[in-house]
């Protein structure tokens, strides 16, 4: 049973830290981890049109990377899990990089306007469609009233598809101060839609 | 261009599940190996765990790396 917070569920049998550390046992420990994290990274990244190219270049990358951060392994987990959770953040972020690299932001967020237009779609519609419309009609004036400019580009761009982290890559911040803006973003709506009367189970009950 | 309703409905889903306590990307990334191999066990979460479960409903970046993860720990284990 998974009791505790701070203890691994499984533990290895092969002390990744001491070996990774010990300078003379340090490159049969890396070409192990290698093994390890190539398999996971194509186990993860074929699957997404990835080739053993890139499986390679993320894999080397990983490794620089959890080297250098090796002492912040608390043991919370098997190492290689730990490992692979790392090699797994550059696979997904080299792709996202790649995919997003000739999008804007401003094409996603409207150069000009930052706010939200609401479309209440006729067709489709569940629940009442005049309970509907009148959440909508608040959604879009707390948007507009109660969200702040870099709140609603980060709404916008979210919603339109684009990364937290090639967001904050474009706006030269970094990935949890824009989650903390939709965090923030959210609460915001939240706060407005219950001061304007609204329970979370209203509205979940019209767009359910 | 105005919203999609599947963008506004993705947004009212978030905001009636946001909460002031939410976890934020940094704290899943630290935990997240932990509660991949507690979800693989099928094992009970602890507190710091159904918080990065929260997390990762309602973060897609968060959640699209933890996919990611969980197939290729899969194919580790395999």
């Amino acid at each position: 049973m998974y009791s505790t917070e701070s203890q691994s569920m499984a533990t290895e049998p092969y002390d990744w830290v001491e070996n990774l550390k010990n300078e003379s046992h340090r490159d049969d420990a890396i070409g192990k981890l290698r093994e390890v994290l190539l398999r996971g990274l194509k186990g993860a990244f074929y699957r997404r049109g990835q080739d053993d190219a890139f499986c390679e270049d993320i894999c080397q990358e990983s490794l620089i990377r959890i080297i250098k951060n090796i002492d912040s392994f608390e043991g919370r987990s098997k190492f290689t899990t730990w490992a692979i959770s790392i090699a797994i953040r550059v696979g997904i972020s080299e792709l996202r990089r790649r995919h997003h690299k000739d999008v804007s932001l401003d094409a996603i967020t409207s150069k000009n306007d930052m706010k939200i237009e609401l479309a209440v779609a006729e067709e489709g519609a569940s629940g009442s469609d005049i309970d509907q419309r009148a959440i909508l009609e608040t959604l879009g004036e707390l948007i507009e009233n109660q969200l702040t400019d870099k709140q609603r580009t980060v709404v916008r761009a979210l919603l339109g598809g684009m990364p937290v982290e090639e967001i904050a890559r474009r706006t030269d911040s970094n990935r949890n101060a824009v989650y903390k803006l939709f965090h923030d973003a959210k609460l915001r709506l939240k706060s407005g839609f219950e001061a304007s009367s609204y329970s979370m189970s209203d509205i979940e009950s019209v767009f359910a | 261009m105005p919203l999609s309703k599947q963008q506004i409905d993705t947004l009212l889903t978030l905001v009636v599940n946001s909460s002031a306590d939410a976890m934020e990307c940094d704290g899943c990334l630290v935990n997240v190996a932990q509660f991949a191999e507690a979800e693989l066990m099928g094992a009970s979460l602890c507190e710091s765990m159904k918080k990065v479960q929260t997390h990762l409903r309602n973060c897609p970046c968060c959640n699209d790396e933890y996919e990611a993860l969980l197939a290729a720990l899969e194919f580790v284990e395999a």
